[in-house]
């Protein structure tokens, strides 16, 4: 292949290094902007007896104040319909939405949402999943029975809002087969994003009634449908326009301030923008689940696992959200990428007084994975076996079913786990005291969306791609490689542009690394089609076989005599007055199969026993790509998911005092900079895919899941103590090393 | 509410410019919304994040935590100003190549620490380069690709 596997810059780069990129607070709409501001709630759970908003509407430079009365009473969800946008009667947690403001400046803005004023009943709170499942818990959703639900969330009662159950085999004979039972818990806590650009959106509202939203999202077409739904407007008046997008990671799907910009903007009759603040952004988005989990898990003495018995409680937040779908998915990926004949899992999905989780990048992925390669590694020691040779031992392969029964191809798990062993093991280990080693392995499900993309020829000879999909990690560019090969020509003569909600055609969401197998699925057969409409008009003209025509270098010609040709631009304009007209193809795809995507890392660790300060000596990172059809921007993913999940690992947690977020700045919650940041050692495993588009796997979400299991493991490897509550802090190895020198 | 404006002359990318600015004003803000320069990102307000830097008489500063009054009379520069017309900064160049710049919101201002650096330090080692981006937070990239493009940006000149 000729474009796709070079390392080419992302077609957008120019713009992105200049500052002319248009990102989410750069747009400039034409009319004077109002600045929008939204009134949360200050406690977790309490009853709402009274909204005024009478002083904030007095104030001058006031232009709109909207509360739940200025809204239909729509009850919202994609799996239960439990969210009302504006709270009407109850908050449910620090940061609820009352209402929002509209002013001529910032600190009018500020001043006005000051003067609202709510009463509230305070009542008790809960914020931890296993509390809130408690008999005696706070009822955070009273009517819940009532709530419309999909048929496929089950077992909904108190605070659980779905419960999904999978058995496979006999996990009791499983057990009594087991030389040896291991039982282990874990607890991780709730982490955020932490894209650099915070949610920000521009509404306006024109005088037919159609609102234009300009918005960072991952999601157009459903925050457009969730728009519309929550303001009960016709879908279609409702166009979303996606912005370039400062970091998603999945914190960008769901709708948070955008339905409230577009009725201020309705209602104040001018273009209205929402900046959320750090603050508000770490409180009033879609964090990452936190999970309590057991593993119970059967071993023969040679290491074979016989049976896993796995509880998991993820705390959804105040509404459902995505955290049903999320946790019946961790459900499917508990066990690990083992194949293990008995199984049991219960997998809790419980409503908290936090904000609502969302889908970060490789959703229960870290969460699951830190405690299932955590006990593999603990079994292995005890049985005194090399955790490397455990692992391989019961390994998946193709073939294999998920424990929810579908059938595994291209897996490489193997393959994946031993090169990241033999990358570590290339180099001996330092000499000193306080040094570890540890790794872990973890797959992803990568699925597909329903998807559509259109490709053209130009009269010039250029490629054009039409689609609807954002750019989150360089699709443009991989859609680009993808046409650019089927059509030989260059980069260079291929366009990509992502059009909105009105023009663009039904393109995926941006998650869940499926955005290119789908999208590319689509341009690939498009492209196809676009290449045999070419050889049509070639065909004629070049008076050849169409079968027997070739395209390269951006010309056609006859296979064996390359100086029978006619170039892509003369094609252009021959179509034009060619029976079959422009050449065009739009093509969709839907329901691909989906396909495992491992990642295997190993770290290297020296750990200071006085302090507790973990320094990452070395970190490998191994991940089966497929065909990489742009290694350069593989890479990238693969090692800035690293250092997002190194952050879990050892710094970043959300943490909560009476429902009240401690930490919600960039000082307090420690994201990852260039100084704790390790190099990465990365390798791509490269088979093609057979479910994927030229072969292509998934690449962004398997690397952000091993990395605390992996930080766990060396940590453990190096001083001999076990943390099993993250993040691994030096506070927590002190507190083990020195709990372990007591008696 | 407002404080009484005040004017100020700012020399911006090598062209001067004369305002009227609330005295509250951020040279974030002012840069943003009264030039238009909308290079230059907001990721915190709080001087947490380095989205925002940029060189102030040569230093380089968080744009969000200046008032734009204290500006007055001096000079900045921004990533507007980075290229010399159609000819890219080597620091531009070496960060498309690298594959520093993933979603380009910290760009700008990883771009402007960058050089910042290399003005003060025009061959920085790997560990003088890391400790001259530790302020910038960047999300996606890992900042390996980075430090590799700005060691490669120091070979060039
Ligand atoms: S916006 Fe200035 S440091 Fe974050
Ligand atoms: S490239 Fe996205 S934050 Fe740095």
């Amino acid at each position: 292949m000729k474009v796709v596997g070079q390392e080419l810059p992302r077609v957008e780069i120019l713009e992105k290094v200049t500052g002319q990129s248009v990102f989410g607070a750069d747009v400039s709409p034409a009319g004077r902007v109002l600045h929008g501001k939204m009134v949360r709630s200050p406690h977790p759970h309490a009853r709402i007896t009274a909204v005024r908003t009478e002083g904030a509407e007095r104030l001058p430079g006031v232009r709109a104040v909207v509360t739940a009365a200025d809204l239909p009473p729509v009850h919202y969800g994609n799996f239960v319909r439990d969210e009302e946008y504006f709270a009407r009667t109850k908050v449910r947690y620090v940061g609820d939405r009352i209402a929002a403001v509209a002013a001529v400046d910032e600190e009018t803005a500020e001043e006005a949402a000051r003067l609202i004023e709510v009463d509230y009943q305070v009542l008790p709170a809960v914020t931890s999943g296993p509390e809130a499942m408690a008999p005696e818990a706070p009822v955070i959703h009273e009517d819940h029975a009532d709530y419309w639900a999909q048929p496929s969330v089950e077992n909904r009662r108190g605070n659980v809002c779905g419960h999904k159950q999978i058995m496979r085999g006999d996990p009791e004979r499983g057990f009594a087969e087991a030389d040896r039972i291991f039982e282990h818990r874990f607890h991780v806590p709730m982490v955020h994003q932490t894209y650099i650009e915070p949610h920000t959106v521009l509404a306006q509202f024109d005088a037919s009634g159609k609102a234009t939203v300009w918005v960072p999202t991952q999601a157009q077409f459903p925050l457009r449908a969730a728009i519309a739904q929550i303001l009960r407007m016709p879908m279609t008046k409702v166009r979303v326009i996606p912005t370039e997008i400062g970091g998603g990671f999945g914190g960008k799907i769901s709708p948070t301030i955008e339905p409230a910009a577009v009725a201020l903007a309705r209602k104040a009759r001018q273009p209205v923008r929402i900046v959320m603040t750090r603050g508000e952004d770490f409180q009033g988005s879609n964090p990452r689940h936190p999970f309590h989990l057991r593993y119970k898990t059967g071993v023969r003495l040679d290491g074979t696992i016989t049976a896993r018995e796995i509880e998991l409680v993820l705390g959804t937040g105040y509404s459902a959200g995505s955290g049903v779908m999320i946790s019946q998915g961790a459900a499917v990926r508990a066990p690990g990428p083992y194949r293990i004949p008995n199984l049991r899992i219960d997998s809790y999905c419980v409503y908290t007084n936090t904000p609502t989780c969302g889908a970060y990048r490789g959703p229960a992925g870290p969460q699951l994975t830190f405690a299932s390669e955590s006990q593999i590694d603990i079994i292995a020691r005890e049985l005194g076996i090399d955790p490397v040779e455990m692992r391989l031992r019961n390994a998946f392969e193709d073939g294999d079913e998920t424990p929810a029964g579908a059938r595994l191809e291209d897996v490489h798990a193997r393959e994946t786990l031993r090169k990241a062993a033999d990358v570590m093991n290339e180099r001996p280990r330092p000499a000193g005291e306080n040094i570890g080693r540890g790794l872990a392995v973890a797959h992803w499900l990568v699925g597909g969306m329903a998807s559509s993309a259109g490709v053209k020829l130009n009269e010039d000879g250029t490629i054009g791609i039409l689609t609807g999909v954002v750019d989150l990690s360089g699709a443009s560019t991989s859609l680009a490689q993808i046409a650019a090969e089927v059509l030989g020509v260059s980069l260079d003569d291929v366009h990509v542009r992502t059009a909105d909600t009105d023009f663009a055609p039904h393109s995926t969401i941006s998650a869940g690394s499926q955005a290119l197998k789908s999208m590319g699925s689509a341009v690939l057969l498009a492209a196809r089609e676009v290449k045999r409409q070419i050889q049509q008009v070639a065909a004629d003209k070049l008076e050849a076989d169409l079968g027997d025509l070739e395209l390269d270098d951006n010309k056609v010609f006859v296979k064996g005599s390359p100086e029978r040709a006619v170039s892509l631009r003369e094609v252009g304009h021959l179509a034009l007055e060619h029976e079959r007209g422009p050449i065009v193809s739009t093509q969709s795809v839907s329901r691909l199969v989906p396909h495992p995507a491992v990642a295997a890392h190993a770290a290297e660790v020296a750990v200071d026993p006085e302090t507790g300060h973990v320094r990452i000596l070395r970190y490998v990172a191994v991940q089966d790509v497929g065909t990489a059809v742009n290694p350069l921007s593989v890479r990238g993913q693969i090692e800035g998911g690293v250092m997002q999940g190194l952050g879990q690992a050892l710094s970043e947690a959300c943490t909560f005092t009476d429902g009240k977020m401690d930490n919600p700045n960039l000082l307090d919650y420690k994201i990852f900079s260039a100084l704790d940041a390790p190099a990465v050692e990365t390798h791509l495993i490269q088979h093609p895919c057979a479910s994927g588009p030229l072969g292509a796997k998934g690449v962004g979400e398997p690397p952000i899941i091993p990395p605390p299991a992996v930080i766990a493991n060396a940590v453990a490897d190096a001083v001999g103590v076990r943390i099993h509550d993250l993040p691994i802090t030096p506070e927590k190895i002190v507190r083990a090393l020195k709990a372990r020198r007591q008696p | 509410m407002t404080a009484e404006p005040i004017r100020i002359t700012v020399t911006v990318n090598g062209e001067s410019f004369r305002e009227e600015v609330p005295a509250t004003r951020s040279l974030l803000d002012f840069l943003r919304d009264d030039l238009g320069l909308t290079g230059t990102k907001e990721g915190c307000s709080e001087g947490e994040c380095g989205a925002c830097a940029v060189i102030l008489d040569g230093r380089l500063v968080d744009a969000c935590l200046i008032f734009a009054a204290e500006a007055d009379g001096r000079s900045v520069e921004t990533v507007e100003g980075l290229a010399d017309g159609e000819e890219l900064h080597p620091l531009q160049r070496t960060f498309a190549a690298a594959g520093a710049a993933q979603c380009g919101y910290c760009t700008p201002g990883m771009l402007m620490a960058c050089k910042s650096l290399l003005d003060r330090n025009p061959s920085p080692t790997r560990e003088e380069v890391t400790h001259g981006i530790a302020g910038n937070l960047c999300r996606c990239t890992g900042y390996g690709t980075i430090i590799q493009a700005v060691m490669e940006a120091a070979k060039e000149s």
